[in-house]
């Protein structure tokens, strides 16, 4: 059975990418190449996340699937897409 | 060193962006003091001891921002809103630039070097026979290191092949190429202003935050909000730092209300050129070799601890001074604001007239996130014709400057770089009186990586190249360094 690939947005929305963001661009360097076969990932412009003044929602944003995750460090993504890859 | 972007100095620049929202919305003052209640609620999961102590380290960090010199001037009973008037009273740029946060400060063990329980005791015990002061003893079969004799060398390290001995460094005192840094009697950190070259390697090492540098960003946002005529001259290296094109990043800066952007390639080119006349000179006159002289903390380094060198320096002005001038020709009524990666420019500025104020990189980024500009989505500002001073924004990466300068020489230079200044280089360089290399230029970057990877940055420079290579933003992370230009 063949998986389904996973649509992988990381905020390069200027908040985002200063706050943490830019780094999570170098997944190449860290992530599992098991991993990232499995998804596509790409820059998107800001995700509207950070707008709100909720202190949940702080840059850097992801959205994974089509959920949108906020305070994204390479760890969490890294764990977040093994989350997704497994579900 | 650390890595640009630890959970300390993504939280200075909450804070930076945190205390410029409030002033731009005219409630600073009013707010200041709960601010650091507001950003460390009671609910977070604390990296220090406790949300209290964070909560009094992002005061001290509002202070650092407004410029305070926390050694000598820190009020527990003054209100951080009294601070605020004060610094927006005041108009010159902060010197000393760093200063220290004790109460941040962990206090260190001194520098060790350790045997752990991972010795076996061998037979061969290449810790002993590689031990020039004879500092390893063996007790129940064990080694241990009599510190007394230790001189941290490291060959024992190097040597055992269980891995069994550790290096437990203060990470300041480590990274200060000049012994500036050292503890105090009460074991805190403490910064000899006489010594210190200002290249901010400590505060960039420090994992508790304590040691910061007193910033002029109040002061920048003041001239903004007021609009006063005020030019931004930004250094070379603010390429690749922030989501999109150069002129991306110019029409950012336009919009935050700067009246005109400059590139500081510009006085790179005349740095350039000059340094190719006066090295063709020294090759006429076998004078031997010539360094660069546009790194303002090997400037420091050289007056303060290098004193052989100082007629090795080429006489050209740094990029900054030669674009201020310029600027300062062309408007003579508007401030000047240089903007850039490095925390030595800050001093180097001060000794022009024509210059405000500096403000790194990491503490525009705090503008951008406070006044919601983003460069990823705003039309680009139109390129004037930059082809004479294009190859000079490599001014920002090592060989960049010697690279410039070769093509501006007509006959062949030979050229060396020094890539980052540590303790090491500097023996090396005092030992040049006597051994001087045999080349014509030599480059000097205090930063290892060059000015892009600066106290200053925001973006890890293996992004931030890709970028300045011509990546788009969005497909950046694809792209292997050295990778083709995209178009």
């Amino acid at each position: 059975m063949e998986q389904k690939r996973i649509s992988v947005k990381i905020c390069v929305g200027t908040a985002c990418f200063v706050q943490g963001g830019a780094d999570l661009l170098l997944y190449e360097d860290f992530l599992d190449p098991e991993l990232l076969g499995l998804c596509d990932i790409e820059g998107t412009s800001c995700l509207g996340g950070c707008k709100t003044d909720d202190p949940k929602w702080k840059a850097p944003l992801v959205e994974i699937a089509g959920v949108l995750y906020p305070n994204v460090t390479k760890q969490r993504l890294a764990e977040l897409l093994r989350e997704a890859v497994d579900a | 060193m650390l890595e640009i972007n630890n959970q300390y100095t993504l939280m200075k620049r909450r804070i930076d962006a945190e205390v410029l929202k409030a002033y731009f919305a005219d409630t600073l003052e009013a707010i200041v003091d709960t601010l650091p209640i507001h950003i460390i609620p009671r609910e977070r999961d604390p990296n220090r001891c406790c949300v209290y102590k964070e909560r009094a380290m992002v005061r001290y960090r509002i202070m650092a921002l407004l410029g305070v010199d926390i050694d000598r001037d820190d009020d527990e009973y003054k209100p951080l809103a009294r601070y605020v008037g004060e610094a927006l009273a005041a108009e010159a740029q902060p010197l000393p630039t760093l200063t220290t946060i004790t109460p941040g400060c962990s206090g260190c063990p001194d520098e060790q070097y350790r045997i752990t329980d991972s010795c076996r005791g061998c037979f061969a015990r290449p810790c002993l026979a590689n031990c020039p002061k004879d500092a390893i003893v063996f007790t129940n079969g064990r080694a241990r290191i009599v510190e007394e004799r230790c001189i941290k060398c490291g060959k024992c390290l190097d040597v055992c092949p269980f891995h069994a001995v550790i290096h437990v460094p203060v990470p300041c005192e480590a990274s200060c190429p000049v012994g500036a840094v050292h503890k105090n009697d009460e074991g805190f950190v403490e910064i000899d202003h006489d010594a210190c070259i200002d290249c901010g390697h400590c505060a960039q090492s420090c994992p508790f935050g304590a040691i910061a540098e007193r910033s002029s960003l109040i002061h920048v946002a003041r001239m903004l909000k007021e609009k006063v005529p005020v030019v931004a001259m930004v250094a070379p290296a603010i390429e690749g730092q922030f989501p999109g094109s150069l002129a991306q990043i110019k029409a950012g800066l336009v919009a935050l209300g700067f009246t005109k952007v400059v590139e500081v390639a510009e006085g790179a080119h005349i740095t350039a050129l000059h340094e190719a006349q006066e090295v063709a000179e020294r090759m006429e006159a076998h004078a031997g070799f010539m360094t660069t002289s546009c790194c303002p903390a090997y400037m420091e380094l050289v007056d303060r601890h290098i004193p052989s060198l100082s007629a090795r320096r080429s006489t050209a002005l740094s990029p900054m001074a030669y674009t201020a001038r310029q600027c300062h020709e062309q408007m003579p009524d508007a401030k000047l604001v240089f903007v850039g990666p490095c925390i030595a420019k800050k001093v180097e500025a001060r000794a022009i007239p024509s210059i405000s104020m500096v403000i790194t990189f990491a503490e525009l980024a705090a503008l951008f996130v406070a006044r919601d500009i983003d460069i990823k989505e705003i039309a680009a500002q139109e390129a004037p014709d930059s082809s004479l001073y294009a190859d000079c924004r490599g001014f920002a990466c090592p060989q960049g400057v010697s690279q410039s300068v070769l093509r501006r020489s007509s006959k062949p230079v030979q050229t060396m770089n020094i890539n980052g200044v540590d303790k090491k280089t500097v023996r090396l360089m005092r030992s040049w009186e006597k051994r001087p290399p045999e080349v014509d230029l030599v480059e000097v970057m205090c930063c290892e990586g060059g000015c892009m990877a600066g106290p200053g940055v925001v973006v890890n420079p293996k992004i931030a190249m890709r970028l300045r290579q011509g990546a788009d933003v969005a497909r950046v992370g694809t792209i292997p360094l050295g990778g083709k230009k995209h178009v």
